[in-house]
């Protein structure tokens, strides 16, 4: 592993697991409701606590954005160029249409992240907090590595259909 | 008024929750940046100087949380600048000699650190910082910036 | 102890007594009658009653359902009385009746959100519910029209209420909330409480209902409030991972969890110990010495490896980092050896008793003004008796 990534990692770990501290808590807003107060913004402001930027550099970042019974964890993947961009896309898209398979997705992204996260009291009381920080920090591992595969693959795969293509003009 | 149906009719009810500015503490002064500039120059001086750790410790000591957004920016710019000059095999020990509360500021400045252009492109330093900060108190400065309602 | 002994062969400090899994479900809370013999909890919708023998596993006795929404607590009067309220803004009372089951009463709450909290005042004729409509609703049994009715605590409250607890005498009320007070109410009701108990009372002259006393700002999420009735001592754990202690001359004490995450819950053990316990899975024991609140121990602590908290333990070095840290630095045998793995349970050689965040301590048993015994509930669905 990179000397980079694991003090990123690490500091993920850490803001999650002091964020994943989640109670049952009932809208006081709306009667007989119980919502993820971080989906409800600008309403009770004390439910929402401070929200945690980790950054490598300025393409990968994680927002963990906390409130009293939800967590909203935002991963902005690396992309270095326009098929990466693509890569990204689809694959995130992919996962989200899925989301229910994954139980933590969101179906869609805040706005500038590639993949959001949506951690509530009912996950973190259904399943152990210390797994949940695991399988967001193996996801942040394994999505470089499958963006670069699928790239590989990707240019491999033109490559060929290239040349199957441009060999009939060949004489 | 087509739309009457989706007004939030109680956010026009000044009692029915608390707004953010209703959170923080109340500040009997702001701090002003005219007041802040000696602090400021203080700071750089040490930083250039080398004393790094002079320099943090005086830097996460009553850092303005009453200022207004120019100020907070200017200061914190300021300990951007010295976070980020220290060399990696340092930070061990100057983190060791902070305090609780020392602590609890570095990690608000770290935290703003990574959220702003300009130290993102620092890179892996703030990262470093974090991570010697966590391996020399644990998750508890962290817990401790969650709830806490002063900004820098 | 038998049980225990053999259910925890390794574990060397024999703090847990027993460990009965209830529900599969979290209980937010739970409750003993006065003898020890009853053990009611919340499950889902639902407030379940057990009996209980010694450190056999609890037997089903009754099930409590007429709420639509989560219990969210549930309470035990000294006359045997059940008092549960859920986030559908109702609260029942549970009447044991002679053939083992029990009568529902509903209160009168008038709230229009959830309850969050209840509890009995200590004589048993009144109980205190708090709630996310920023409201604690006092309420007590009307013979003339044969119901519960309540009267409102509002002012100053801003936000939902989290915890509630009544002082020995029965009058004063502590709460604390999400708005970062904690605040002392007077619950004093005419004609149930007598002015004559709280004639020297140093908080204060005069009680009238609903007077706020005291109000102590933190800022955090204040999570479990416990009052010292004889030292007139509150303790409260907030959401920033400490315990505070003031009294009536808003002395102030605040002592950090040793491993940075917040506390849920606290009992007081006597008058100067606090055990408290919360998202890191296993009590804590705090002690006063020469005034100053310091951390005692850790009960059941798991010697878990791979947890971060110990790696980020002081004096851990540079290089051993490598070593201290099996998620990172995947090498390729680990790897292999991880995939193994997969799909069984994990290796942790022992894990605490609980294995998700306790967010419930009550006192189980005492002797000599020193509660020995301590039993939890956690959001895994266990009660834990520990001893202290």
């Amino acid at each position: 592993m990179s000397q980079s990534l694991r003090p990123y990692l690490n500091a993920v770990r850490f803001s999650l697991e002091a964020a994943l501290t989640l109670s049952n808590f009932s809208s006081q807003e709306v009667e007989r409701h119980n919502r993820p107060e971080i989906e409800v913004a600008h309403q009770s402001a004390e439910l929402l606590l401070q929200p945690m930027h980790i950054s490598r550099n300025e393409n990968e970042q994680v927002l963990i954005e906390s409130s009293v019974n939800s967590v909203r964890v935002s991963l902005m993947v690396k992309q270095a160029d326009e098929i990466e961009q693509i890569l990204v896309h689809k694959f995130t898209r992919f996962l989200e249409q899925r989301a229910e398979a994954f139980y933590i997705l969101r179906r869609e992204p805040i706005k500038g992240y590639s993949i959001t996260f949506l951690i509530t009291n009912k996950h973190t009381e259904s399943m152990k907090t210390n797994k949940l920080v695991d399988f967001i920090i193996e996801f942040m591992e394994e999505v470089d590595k499958e963006i670069s595969e699928m790239k590989l693959f990707l240019n491999a795969r033109a490559r060929f259909v290239a040349e199957a293509y441009l060999g009939e003009f060949v004489y | 008024m087509t739309d009457w149906r989706r007004i939030d009719i109680d956010a026009f009810d000044p009692e029915s929750r608390l707004k953010t500015e209703d959170l923080l503490p109340p500040y009997t002064t702001q701090v002003t940046l005219a007041e802040l500039q000696p602090k400021i120059t203080q700071l750089r001086n040490l930083s250039t100087s080398g004393d790094i750790s002079a320099a943090v410790q005086l830097a996460m000591q009553d850092p303005p949380y009453s200022a207004d957004g120019a100020t907070k920016a200017a200061y914190f710019q300021a300990v951007l600048d010295t976070l980020s000059q220290v060399r990696q095999a340092d930070i061990a020990n100057i983190v060791k000699q902070l305090s609780l509360d020392q602590e609890a500021v570095l990690v608000k400045y770290l935290y703003k650190g990574m959220s702003v252009p300009e130290g993102q492109r620092q890179g892996g330093i703030l990262l470093a910082w974090f991570e010697k900060l966590t391996q020399a108190s644990g998750i508890a400065p962290i817990t401790h910036y969650l709830s806490d309602r002063r900004t820098v | 102890m038998s049980y225990a002994a053999a259910k925890f062969p390794s574990n060397a400090d024999k703090s847990v007594l027993s460990v009965f899994k209830l529900i599969k479900g979290p209980i937010y809370s739970h409750c003993y009658n006065a003898d020890r013999s009853l053990l009611a909890i919340t499950s889902d919708n639902k407030c379940l009653v057990f009996q209980l023998s010694g450190t056999k596993q609890p037997r089903m006795f009754a099930t409590l359902e007429n709420h639509d929404k989560v219990v969210t607590a549930v309470d035990m009067s000294i006359h045997g009385r059940i008092v549960t309220c859920s986030q559908d803004r109702n609260a029942y009372v549970w009447e044991p009746l002679s053939d083992g089951t029990y009568k529902p009463t509903l209160v009168l709450l008038r709230i229009n959100r959830a309850a969050t909290c209840v509890k009995w005042a200590p004589n048993g004729y009144k109980f205190a519910v708090g709630s996310s409509a920023r409201i604690i609703a006092v309420c007590y049994y009307e013979h003339d029209n044969n119901w519960w009715v309540s009267k409102h605590i509002k002012k100053p409250i801003k936000s939902t209420v989290n915890c509630l607890e009544w002082h020995s005498n029965g009058v004063l009320l502590a709460c604390g909330g999400t708005d970062g007070f904690v605040r002392v109410f007077s619950g004093f009701v005419k004609g149930l409480d007598s002015k004559d108990i709280m004639a020297n009372s140093p908080w204060g002259t005069k009680f009238p209902f609903g007077s706020l006393i005291r109000e102590y700002y933190h800022g955090d999420y204040i999570h479990a409030v416990e009052w010292r009735s004889n030292l007139e001592k509150l303790a409260f754990v907030t959401h920033n991972g400490t315990l505070g202690i003031v009294d009536h001359q808003d002395h102030l004490q605040e002592v950090n969890s040793p491993d940075g995450l917040p506390f849920r819950a606290l009992v007081w053990i006597n008058d100067h110990e606090i055990l408290c316990a919360g998202y890191s899975c296993h009590p804590v024991l705090f002690a006063e010495s020469s005034q100053q609140w310091k951390f005692a121990k850790n009960l059941d602590k798991a010697a878990r490896s791979s947890s971060p908290a110990t790696t980020g333990q002081p004096g851990a070095t540079g290089d051993a980092e490598e070593e201290e840290n099996p998620t990172f630095g995947i090498s390729a045998l680990r790897k292999f050896k991880e995939l193994d793995l997969k799909g069984k349970v994990s290796t942790e050689q022992q894990e605490s008793a609980h294995d998700n965040a306790i967010v419930q301590l009550l006192p189980f048993a005492e002797s000599n003004g020193q509660v020995v015994q301590v039993s939890s509930c956690g959001l895994d669905g266990k009660v834990v008796l520990y001893n202290v």
